[in-house]
């Protein structure tokens, strides 16, 4: 990795671990990851639920509920470690330089405030800005996101919104502040299709127009498809596969990749054959197996991966794709 | 809302955040609440102006003018010695509001207290604090009550009495705090568990919600997310429960001053009047029903006004 590839990264993770204090002692739900998002590009992360997703973007910005903590692991965004930070800096990065984007339009919304009066709130809080230019900056941003009627709109409650509208609010509040990465915790997840085009069109817009980053998480590869410029695949709380998204789509090389992308069914399927899905379910927290966490489920599993842990390393020549497994990194060696 | 798009009024647009206004504008379309409210406006007003809005002392008496029938002279009559009951349930009603109101404050900041710790900091302050609730109900209220006027006021009289011998302070002639301090005493410490519970189980499942993360997510301040996410969403339930608690505080001293463990003669208050009235409510039926009819308007008015309040407080409430 070279001085130049560094500095472009908004933010870089580097091992961050996350346990879980449970009933049975301390469980590991994210394991070491390791990613990172260079400036102005879109980063898919992916995976099944339950694989660590939301919990690694909560807990670089220490939004962890109590009884999870991160143990080790540094997290730089733009040069300072958040993880280090004192809360009085962080408070001031979480909205005003991190937008949050969550995943629940019906609950992430204060029920009793009306919407204009939410998306002022990080205007007032970070910029210092007056009431009436919080309001007429409101106003922009909810025409931004393509509401129409943004003047009437903000003396609404949530509840008077339906679920759309309240997701593009919610990207409002976002991206009040001109924040530098957005981070959208599977924001089109309550939302019907037509809704979730709308809305990753808008990102894609706002992406280009803003010019900042974006984290998008999701269990949707086809969403992802459109959306993203690299890809990150998670399971059970590690990173197996990291690509150009083209890449990934092209050339999905762990197995656990491969088997998400069959589950996607196509147009071109025999209209009565059966879904294709991967056997099994993700290993709880605390019960993970020794070796490869994928292995139980794993077609191609081999004697190394019940042992050893493999470790995420490049499988294209410019190594900008990467992944964790024993099988491909062989079938590479061979070739 | 076409309404608004004709006419994008300016004066709407830099309208401060203010739950209060929106929620008077819902209580206003709610009639019964504005008939509580008027009722309990007017026992407020009654309260504080009494003294001068009442043609007699509560307390002179008439023995030539026993027990009358209500009159021009006399609105509500006059009890057996011959003391005019209109001001006596006018002064009444100071008692009641007093009570209900230093009863109602000391159990909410009690309870709201003990409530927050246990819902913010889990065990083992919850544990703890959910024990002394659970056991704080589970005794009978009037037992309670009984039981710390029995034990208590016969030692505190005393100590005023050697307080007054060894100063000659005239306040420690002054029997009526006791009874003050013992019925605002016992009700306070039986009141307070469902102020507790109800905070506690706001703080709990406020706590968690998305919408807290949220904000936190923001950058805004503990004290900006306790202020304007935890504190409005939590005040819905417990102003009802306020409401309804004064009610409920004006009826429960009622009750002791029946049992004759509440405020003690000669200060009216509404039960030791019931109290007295029903000893001949079949030759003077004025006597009975006159405190207890004000004590039911009361008692209903602060219910609906509770309703009323719980409706207007919450924005997904019908219109």
């Amino acid at each position: 990795m070279t001085a130049q590839d560094t500095k472009e990264r908004l933010l870089d993770v580097k091992g961050l671990t996350v346990e879980i204090d449970g009933r049975r002692g301390p469980a590991v739900v994210v394991d070491g990851i390791d990613l990172h998002v260079t400036k102005g590009e879109t980063l898919g992360v992916v995976g099944e639920s339950g694989c660590g997703k939301s919990l690694t973007m909560l807990s670089l910005m220490r939004l962890l509920p109590n009884k999870i903590k991160v143990t080790s692991g540094s997290a730089d965004f733009d040069g300072q470690d958040l993880q280090k930070m004192s809360a009085r800096a962080l408070r001031k990065v979480r909205g005003g330089e991190i937008g949050f984007v969550f995943q629940d339009p019906m609950t992430s919304l204060n029920p009793v405030m009306r919407v204009g009066d939410q998306i002022c709130e990080p205007l007032l809080y970070h910029r210092g800005m007056s009431r009436q230019d919080a309001r007429k900056r409101a106003v922009e941003l909810l025409r931004l996101v393509g509401i129409p009627g943004p003047e009437e709109r903000l003396n609404a409650y949530p509840h008077e919104l339906s679920g759309g509208m309240r997701q593009r609010v919610m990207i409002a509040i976002g991206l009040a502040c001109d924040p530098k990465l957005l981070i959208a915790d599977e924001p089109t997840t309550a939302l019907d299709v037509t809704i979730q085009a709308q809305i990753v069109d808008l990102v894609k817009q706002l992406r280009s127009k803003l010019g900042m980053s974006v984290v998008w998480i999701t269990h949707d590869l086809a969403l992802i498809a459109g959306l993203a410029d690299r890809v990150v695949v998670l399971y059970a709380g590690t990173v197996v596969e990291d690509a150009p998204v083209d890449a990934l789509f092209a050339n999905p090389s762990h197995p656990y990749t491969r088997g998400l992308l069959a589950s996607i069914p196509t147009l071109s399927d025999a209209p009565a054959a059966r879904l294709s899905s991967i056997g099994g379910t993700p290993p709880e927290p605390g019960r993970r197996p020794p070796g490869c966490p994928f292995a139980p489920r794993c077609p191609l599993a081999m004697d190394i991966c019940r042992r050893d842990v493999p470790k995420l390393e490049p499988i294209s020549s410019e190594g900008s794709h990467r992944a964790a497994c024993f099988a491909v990194q062989k079938a590479l060696k061979a070739a | 809302m076409t309404l608004v798009e004709t006419n994008p009024a300016v004066g709407e647009e830099d309208r401060p955040v203010n739950l209060w206004r929106d929620a008077w504008h819902r209580l206003k379309r709610n009639k019964l609440a504005i008939f509580g409210l008027g009722i309990v406006v007017l026992l407020a007003f009654v309260a504080i102006f009494g003294p001068y809005l009442t043609p007699h002392d509560f307390l002179s008496q008439d023995l030539q003018a026993r027990n009358q029938a209500p009159s021009l002279a006399h609105l509500f009559g006059t009890d057996d010695l011959g003391r005019d009951v209109f001001s006596r349930v006018v002064y009444g009603t100071r008692t009641a509001f007093l009570v209900a109101i230093v009863v109602t404050a000391i159990a909410l900041l009690i309870g709201t207290t003990l409530g927050a710790v246990a819902g913010f900091f889990g065990d083992p302050y919850d544990r703890v604090i959910m024990w002394l609730t659970d056991m704080t109900m589970s005794v009978p209220n009037l037992l309670l009550v009984v039981v710390i006027n029995a034990s208590l006021k016969t030692p505190i009289a005393r100590w005023m009495e050697t307080q007054y011998m060894a100063t000659l302070n005239p306040f420690y002639r002054e029997t009526i705090w006791i009874d003050f301090f013992l019925v605002f005493g016992s009700m306070a410490m039986i009141s307070w568990p469902p102020y507790a519970r109800l905070v506690r189980a706001q703080v709990l499942s406020i706590r968690s919600r998305p919408y807290i993360t949220a904000a936190m997510a923001l950058g805004l301040s503990n004290r900006i997310i306790m202020m304007r996410y935890v504190v409005p969403n939590a005040l819905g339930p417990l102003i009802v429960s306020v409401s309804a608690g004064l009610g409920t505080a004006m009826v429960l001293e009622s009750a002791f001053s029946f049992l004759g463990v509440g405020v003690n003669p000669p200060t009216p208050s509404w039960g030791n009047m019931i109290s007295d009235g029903l000893r001949v409510w079949q030759h003077h039926p004025h006597l009975l029903a006159a405190p207890a009819a004000v004590l039911g308007l009361a008692s209903v008015a602060f219910s609906f006004l509770g309703d009323g309040l719980n409706d207007a407080l919450n924005p997904r409430g019908t219109k």
